[in-house]
């Protein structure tokens, strides 16, 4: 097999070790592109965009003359063709743009030299202009024009019958018959029945992603009844753990994942709902049309239910670059993210490709890229577009609840207009009396000034030790609501950081020794400018480590001089707070003033001066600010953001009887802030403007080519396309779209994911591509009986479960045939069952079980974070909240910061659609059972639980045999595995371990072993 | 619970009593020649990572990239500009770019003072003086240029070509086109890489197969000298390990009876015979103490300033001589100077100047440097306005990214910004076209290395890319 020839090859990677892969070389390719069309798409084209389709384009054409395809350049306009191909001399067009006669293009200035002779060359080389209309493809085998629309997945749904065979007797319904009939033309016979120990394994990894306990292999034993397996497959259906196994299938497809990833790696908190009703979905058996369809639409078509909103989770969880500094440009990329997973995951369509250029092998031309573009344009996907942008969350309440929240709304901006009202007021009135006096606040201010220099600047230096200073470590406090951090922004020194809780808030009780007159200093790193507020008794004395330090870390922490105020001897409650969160505060001290200093409110008379207002002019002083003369002086004193200026904390210059007054106010709405609904979100997507984009060409926002008006991509023939009313974006109609009955794409590829995750591979090979570049089906009829089958069955995948798993098809085993392996190495036509590598999740869920500690409570999110809070939120620390029993479809699944057991084994990368996962032996899983923390602990807790259990050695290690293996030891077996415990123990005893630690020990190697089997890794 | 371990041999032990007198170097050398050996004469040629040909005759079989994550300042560094000196506090004369990621004020000098160094009369500020002192092996690119302004999309952009979607990273295809040649080892390794701006995304395969991911060795958050592979060591003591692995080989070998032939599954039992080996020979390339104390002392290891770096220099050159395909060694998110420049740039300078020196010195006089691909520099640079009076903020039109080794003409400076240091002007050289030229130094065709996925080749350098040929030797 040649695995250039595949469209993701990753998929073909079926278990491997280093030294046993299907052959996998890179791919020397050659560009298909010819030289000329890349030369008119990267030069001329632009050009043309740029400078002549306003006026010689779709929409408008000037003097008769269009320029938009060769053949109108050729047809020309009011005074002739615009070119000759082959002669640049000759053609009207280049002797405009060189302005050589009467008629000079583009009238507003003449191009450059280079843009001229591009222009120029492209006509010599006979004026090659790529196909536009991709209705009709080169054909990837003979290079010659095929339409593009004869495709066999782009055909209409056929209806076959299942064929004859001559083994009737094999048959149990008709998928049987498409298969063996596809065997019986090759002279090859299918592989025997599966034993009933190996289906009821089968059966439970399949549909469980679980081992059976060994008490329900026995029941299935000894059910003699014909129908026994097709009870067991009903009885897992109806089993909740099965919509856990399925559902994380389907969230492979909808690259699911609880954080953002890409540049700004945030927390998708509330993204868990979606995951949630994708299992609930599978688990009701939701028709599978109507799963489509409020993926893409539910907030439209099910207005009043929250599950509306939390399906279109599908369209919000892809990845997203956050920090795009050109907002047109991301919200272009997220329109093309969601295009190409809804094409993908429903369609099989890989409909990116037609952003750029016209899809090169399918029928999907970039006009109709943008008319689907426009229906996600008119959709509402994002809050805000500035960094770091924010992803739309939308509260999950019924009308009941959307109006107290508005009410409440309303009172907090009524609570707020009174407090501002009273505030202005009396603001007004201290103001006025302060610019009156105005003279005396300059001279009270210059002379307080005066006694500051040299106290203003910090005394404290590091090494430096201050006579009578009170050193105070930030993370010392007696109450609070922030961390204390010494391992990141911390790391030596210990620092306060930020827990989530708003306002930041600490509070210490100190023992002042002795009344004198101290400054106040403050050691901290800020990186943005956080200033907090310092209260002594309650009282406060202003906001400071205002500035800027250079960072967040400790190389960046700097003293910076705050207050100077007298301290009397006693307790004294020192409080810093900040409604945001804090820089990250080191320390403060508390220094006594050098001899000959005092404090400046002993010598300077302020008596009737506001100090609040005198503070802001030693600011301005402080800042270097001029004291001007005159009526400039009056201008200062009356501008707005001058010495008299309104105070961020407007308390500091407002009476204390106003102060008293506003305190209930102010008490109020604090209270009623607090009492703020907090309304549950689901990220999800509401309408947004209906808008018609244009094309973008070569993919770029800034050269924009020919309106593309929203609707439908022609490569299907589809009855009745819907018609998208002008006022909507066009979503419901795209449901409508691909799931009517006669879009013959959505049910193949349905039909065709299930097969593959039922058999390791499907129909089509290709799951997420069904474009002439994917996989030629191996069983066309028996894909489109299947679907004709989904569809009579009302679109339920349950149903299809059980035809899949009751054919004999199912049920065969995976002894080998060289007769087969010969000629059919690859197991195309089915002649036996393919063994299956335990996934990630299956393999982690049965560390759980065979140690018997698995946590089954279903649904509800593990994250344990604040939405939109970096998930790695130092850069130096992974995410670690990956301990928990629960099943693994429960763990969060972080972009960029994966769980490493599961990486190692192949857990897809949540950023693409994946209908099939890879299986690959990289070295990492053989070091995780041999290392991992996972594993170490489980097998321990497996040893553990079978030395509790009573009888002797053999019992016991028959009791392992039949829970990892769902079968007993042979005698044999039970015999080497004493052999082993032996040794292993009297080796461990060698290394002066314990007697009874060494007999655990050697337990726990047994188990350690035994699930390293491939017996234990692989289910026949 | 496991105490006891401290008194069981541990696998390093084993492994010197196993070898019979070797030292820890000769066993860990005989390790990697071993592998060598073993994938030239017995792998099949299905396998993966067996080293692959390449295309044409490569200069170069291996690169290091030094990564500086936060963007070293071009104009402060190699990129001497005696116009940003002259005009100090005047506006730029040019317009600012159309999109930044924060406002800048006036022109703002360069702290430090800059002059010429060796044969080639490189320019250099008194920043890197030892680097400078090895300008005859470098080559300069001046040039360079990125699409991206924010650190995370610049990064993603850096190592994967594309700052718009998740894309395979260039350690990956390097390894998918060559393989590795050392079986021991990954082909790929990142020291101590980032977990921001993209994190894993930055050595991830992306579509392509698991096996050419990056293997982190620790995290920006992990000192150099604790950096470990993940699940390279464990509790279980090696003879016990050993046990077990016989123990359950054994029946998967029986059981292949029963089968009937499967590469699958008698890829896992190699695999874990693989990574018995791997786990004793990685470990082993990282302990640095059997470097003698002069070569310690070329990295900087004696010095607590240089050592961590200096560190992460010499198992860069241990990857390099056992084999390692793509090495990245990255100095932590540190050269982010919106603020304070002129301390912080000087601290990470000090931190790096000396053990990347060493570096080249050591690659050179062990004939290594001809064949390895040294490459220095951040995501973007910064600009030559200032933010507040000592920060300069993120600059990805123009900036300075070095090469030294595999092929590349050394002692030469090539492209120019513009006279104030802030568009790439002359020669313009995009990452597009940094990344065809190193994988046309490995004997790749940027355009040729492709790989099918949803429905299209996809190439390192997607639809763009330019050799710089003018910087070849």
């Amino acid at each position: 097999m040649l695995i250039n020839t595949r469209l993701n090859q990753v998929n073909k990677l079926v278990s491997v070790l280093l030294t046993v892969f299907f052959l996998l070389t890179p791919v020397f390719a050659a560009d298909k592109n010819t030289a000329g069309d890349k030369f008119f798409e990267e030069k001329v084209r632009p050009l043309l965009a740029e400078h002549c389709f306003s006026c010689h384009g779709p929409d408008k054409q000037k003097g008769g003359l269009k320029l938009d395809s060769k053949a109108a350049m050729i047809k020309g306009g009011d005074i002739g063709t615009a070119i000759v191909p082959g002669d640049p001399a000759a053609s009207l067009m280049i002797k405009a743009v060189g302005y050589e006669g009467d008629l000079k293009m583009p009238p507003k200035g003449k191009l450059s030299a280079k843009q001229i002779a591009d222009l120029s060359s492209w006509v010599k080389m006979g004026a090659p202009w790529p196909n536009t209309v991709a209705a009709e493809v080169k054909d990837a085998k003979s290079g010659s024009i095929v339409s593009g629309r004869d495709h066999w997945a782009f055909q209409p749904l056929r209806n076959p019958a299942p064929p004859e065979v001559k083994n009737k007797s094999w048959v149990r319904n008709p998928i049987d018959q498409f298969v063996l009939q596809k065997l019986e033309a090759k002279g090859l016979k299918p592989a025997r029945p599966a034993d009933k120990r190996t289906l009821v394994r089968r059966a439970y990894f399949d549909l469980l992603g679980m081992p059976p306990e060994p008490r329900e292999v026995e029941a299935f034993l000894k059910d003699d009844s014909s129908d026994a397996f097709a009870k067991l497959v009903d009885k897992l259906l109806a089993s909740s753990h099965y919509g856990e196994r399925w559902g994380r299938h389907w969230l492979d497809v909808a690259r699911y994942a609880d954080s953002n990833g890409m540049d700004e790696n945030l927390a998708y908190a509330s993204a868990w709902r979606y995951r949630d009703w994708v299992i609930q979905a599978f688990n009701s058996d939701m028709p599978f049309d109507q799963f489509v369809r409020m993926q893409i639409a539910g907030d439209l078509l099910q207005p009043n239910n929250h599950d509306g909103l939390i399906a279109t989770g599908f369209l919000m969880v892809g990845p997203k670059m956050l920090a795009e500094d050109d907002p047109v440009k991301m919200h272009m990329d997220i329109v093309d993210e969601q295009l190409d997973t809804i094409s993908q995951a429903f369609m099989g369509l890989t409909m990116g490709c037609a952003r750029c250029h016209d899809h090169k092998f399918d029928p999907i031309p970039t006009k109709e890229y943008y008319s689907l573009a426009g229906i996600m344009k008119s959709t509402r996907t994002m809050e805000t577009y500035s960094v770091v942008a924010k992803w739309q969350e939308r509260p999950l309440a019924g009308p009941v609840e959307v109006a107290q929240e508005k009410e409440h709304e309303e009172l907090v901006k009524k609570a707020k207009q009174e407090i501002k009202k009273t505030e202005d007021k009396a603001f007004a009135e201290v103001v006025a009396k302060a610019k009156m006096e105005a003279d005396s606040y300059l001279k009270a201010a210059q002379e307080k000034n005066k006694y500051r220099e040299g106290l203003g600047k910090t005394r404290m230096k590091a090494g430096k030790q201050v006579e009578g200073a009170l050193l105070i470590e930030a993370e010392s406090f007696a109450r609070g609501n922030v961390l204390k951090d010494v391992e990141s922004y911390g790391k030596g020194i210990g620092v306060l950081v930020n827990a989530g809780q708003l306002p930041n808030f600490v509070e210490y009780d100190l023992d002042i020794p002795k009344d004198d007159n101290y400054s106040f200093e403050i050691r901290y790193a800020a990186a943005e400018s956080r200033p907090v507020r310092i209260s002594l008794d309650g009282k406060a004395k202003g906001e400071f480590a205002a500035s800027v330090t250079g960072g967040w870390n400790p190389e960046s922490q700097k003293w910076e001089a705050g207050f100077l105020a007298p301290f009397k001897k006693g307790k004294l409650i020192v409080r810093i707070d900040r409604e945001g969160p804090f820089p990250h505060i080191d320390k403060f001290a508390l220094l006594p003033l050098p001899k000959g200093q005092s404090l400046d409110a002993q010598v300077v008379s302020t008596a009737g001066l506001v100090p609040g207002f005198i503070d802001q002019w030693i600011a301005y002083i402080g800042k270097g600010g001029k004291i001007p003369e005159g009526e400039a002086f009056k201008q200062l004193v009356q501008s707005k953001d001058g010495p008299f200026a309104r105070p961020r904390n407007i308390d500091l210059v407002l009476p204390p009887n106003v102060i008293a007054t506003l305190k209930p106010l102010r008490d109020n709405l604090a209270k009623l802030e607090k009492d703020k609904p907090k309304l549950p979100t689901a990220m999800a997507v509401s309408e947004d403007k209906p808008q018609d984009i244009k094309i973008h060409i070569r993919g770029n926002h800034l050269t924009l080519g020919a309106d593309a008006p929203r609707g439908f991509p022609s490569l299907i023939t589809i009855a009745k396309v819907p018609k998208i009313e002008e006022k909507s974006s066009g979503r419901v109609q795209f449901a409508d779209w691909i799931t009517q009955p006669d879009n013959p794409l959505t049910p193949r590829v349905a039909v065709n994911r299930l097969w593959t995750w039922h058999f390791g591979d499907g129909l089509v090979r290709t799951p997420d591509n069904f474009g002439r570049l994917g996989d030629q089906p191996t069983h066309q009829d028996l894909l489109d009986w299947l679907a004709q089958s989904f569809l009579q069955q009302g679109w339920s995948v349950k149903a299809m479960h059980k035809l899949i798993m009751n054919s004999a098809t199912y049920q065969m085993s995976t002894e080998p045939n060289a007769q087969a392996e010969l000629i059919d190495s690859e197991n195309r036509l089915f002649w036996h069952r393919q063994r299956q590598r335990l996934d990630a999740e299956s393999f982690r869920d049965s560390l759980f079980i065979i140690s018997d500690s698995l946590d089954r409570t279903a649904g509800g999110s593990l994250l344990g974070m604040e939405n939109r809070k970096y998930v790695t939120s130092t850069g130096s620390r992974g995410f670690d909240g990956y301990n928990t029993k629960k099943r693994s479809v429960y763990l969060p699944v972080i972009r960029s910061s994966g769980y490493e057991p599961f990486q190692a084994f192949d857990f897809p990368d949540p950023s693409v659609t994946m209908g099939r996962r890879a299986v690959t032996n990289i070295p990492a899983q053989s070091l995780l059972l041999m290392n991992g923390k996972l594993v170490q602990e489980q097998t321990r807790k497996m040893a553990e639980y079978l030395m509790k259990q009573s009888g002797d050695e053999s019992k016991k290690i028959s009791m392992a045999y039949e829970i990892l293996f769902s079968r007993n030891a042979l005698p044999s077996e039970v015999q080497r595995a004493i052999e082993f415990l032996n040794l292993y123990q009297s080796a461990a005893q060698s290394e002066k371990v314990s007697k009874d630690e060494s007999l655990i020990m050697a337990w726990q190697g047994l188990c350690r072993s035994l699930l390293s089997t491939n017996e234990f890794v692989f289910v026949e | 619970m496991h105490s006891f371990n401290k008194s069981l041999t541990t696998r390093r032990e084993m492994l010197t009593q196993s070898a019979n007198g070797f030292g820890m170097l000769a066993l860990s050398a005989m390790l990697a020649e071993e592998a060598k050996a073993d994938v030239k004469i017995n792998a099949p040629i299905q396998d993966p990572l067996a080293p692959k040909a390449p295309q044409f005759p490569a200069k170069a079989k291996r690169v290091i990239f030094l990564f500086m994550h936060g963007g070293p300042s071009q104009v402060d560094t190699f990129d001497y500009k005696p116009l940003l000196e002259r005009d100090d506090g005047k506006p730029l004369p040019f317009n600012k770019p159309r999109v930044v990621s924060g406002q800048t004020g006036n022109l703002l000098k360069s702290p430090w003072s800059f002059k010429q160094h060796g044969q080639s009369g490189a320019w250099a500020s008194e920043l890197f003086p030892e680097i400078a002192s090895h300008s005859d092996d470098i080559c300069f690119i001046k040039s360079m240029y990125g699409s991206n302004s924010r650190h995370g999309g610049a990064l993603l952009e850096l190592h994967t070509g594309s700052d718009t979607f998740v894309r395979p990273s260039m350690g990956s295809w390097v390894t998918y086109g060559l393989g590795t040649e050392n079986r021991n080892l990954p082909g790929f390794i990142t020291v101590c890489p980032t977990l921001s701006h993209g994190a894993e995304n930055n050595f991830s395969s992306a579509f392509l197969p698991a096996i050419y991911q990056g293997t982190p060795v620790g995290n920006a958050g992990t000192p150099s000298d604790k950096a470990k592979i993940p699940f390279i060591t464990g509790e279980t003591p090696t003879q016990l390990q050993r046990m077990e692995i016989d123990f359950f080989n054994r029946m998967n070998r029986e059981r292949l009876q029963v089968t009937g032939p499967d590469n699958a599954l008698e890829g896992r039992i190699d695999s874990f015979e693989l990574a018995f080996r791997m786990q004793a020979a990685a470990p082993q390339l990282q302990d640095l103490s059997s470097e003698t104390p002069a070569t310690q002392k070329l990295y900087g290891l004696d010095d607590p300033a240089t050592a961590n770096y200096g560190r992460q220099c010499l198992m860069a050159r241990r990857f390099a001589e056992a084999g390692v395909r793509f090495i990245q060694i990255s100095h932590s998110y540190k050269w982010d100077q919106h603020g304070n420049l002129r301390k912080d740039h000087a601290k990470n300078a000090r931190e790096v100047d000396r053990p990347i020196a060493g570096l080249l010195y050591d690659l050179k006089q062990r004939g290594l440097l001809e064949d390895t691909l040294v490459w220095w520099g951040g995501e973007f640079g910064r600009t030559p306005t200032a933010q507040g009076g000592d920060g300069r903020d993120h600059n990805p039109h123009g900036f300075t990214m070095w090469l030294a080794g595999g092929g590349i003409k050394p002692g030469i400076s090539y492209g120019a910004t513009d006279d104030y240091g802030y568009y790439s002007v002359e020669n313009k050289v995009h990452f597009h076209d940094l990344h065809a030229t190193i994988l046309h130094q490995l004997g790749l065709d940027h355009e040729k290395l492709t790989y099918k996925h949803a429905g299209r080749n996809f190439r390192l350098t997607d639809v763009h890319g330019r050799v710089v040929r003018e910087i070849l030797a």
